[in-house]
């Protein structure tokens, strides 16, 4: 897991698919990407997310997910978090999340299972900011 | 004892910092009281609490010099 100055950039997305690439024990990768979306609310748009995150719990929460994860999921062989904080412009990718197993099956499930950890345990907060610069606290 | 504590989300705004140091403070629920005094609005906000980076549901036994968190509902992906 790696938290990132702002959005995570195409080229940190393709390094992560490129090592991926590297074992060959692995027939299945299951990449998700989180973007920043341009919601309306009470008539004002989303421009940007500001993230803040409690960056020691974070990496260590991170490690406890991965290793319930491959405890679970047993042909998964590699798992790759990235998460920003800092500003995320809308349209920008704020998430990353790539599992990697022997069969497609197991890829799919723990890539999921890991999107709903994520966002259940990371101490991770989103300020929306809007086209006027006003900002409102993201409540899930 | 010595206390660091920090605040995230939302509660950055309702206590105007990110961190605040804590003097004298007797046990988890005096500085529970302590906060409470300080920034009254902080009861308006649902939040949890970590201490040393684990969250705690019942009051802790603090030591000298641990880092208190208080945490707005996650809201991270």
């Amino acid at each position: 897991m790696r938290l990132i100055e702002g959005p995570v950039s195409p080229s940190a997305i393709s390094e992560i698919v490129v090592r991926g690439g590297t074992n060959t024990d692995t027939g299945a990768h299951s990449l998700f990407l989180g973007q920043v979306r341009k919601d309306q609310i009470e008539g004002k748009s989303v421009k940007a997310i500001e993230y803040s995150a409690y960056e020691e719990m974070v990496i260590m929460e991170a490690n406890k997910i991965h290793k319930s994860v491959m405890s679970e999921f047993n042909d998964v062989k590699s798992i790759e978090i990235l998460h920003s904080k800092g500003l995320v412009k809308a349209g920008e990718i704020s998430l990353v999340v790539m599992v990697s197993s022997g069969h497609r099956e197991q890829a799919v499930k723990a890539c999921a299972k890991l999107v709903e950890l994520i966002k259940e345990k990371l101490p991770i907060w989103k300020k929306e900011i809007f086209e006027d610069d006003s900002g409102m606290w993201k409540q899930e | 004892m010595e206390i660091n504590v920090l605040f995230f989300g939302v509660l950055t705004e309702v206590t105007g910092t990110h961190r605040k140091h804590y003097r004298g403070i007797k046990s988890f629920s005096d500085l529970k009281y302590r906060i409470r005094d300080d920034f009254p609005d902080i009861e308006n906000y649902n939040f949890r609490i970590a201490v040393n980076n684990r969250i705690v549901n019942e009051d802790p036994v603090l030591t000298d010099n641990d880092e208190v968190a208080y945490m707005p509902p996650f809201a991270g992906g």
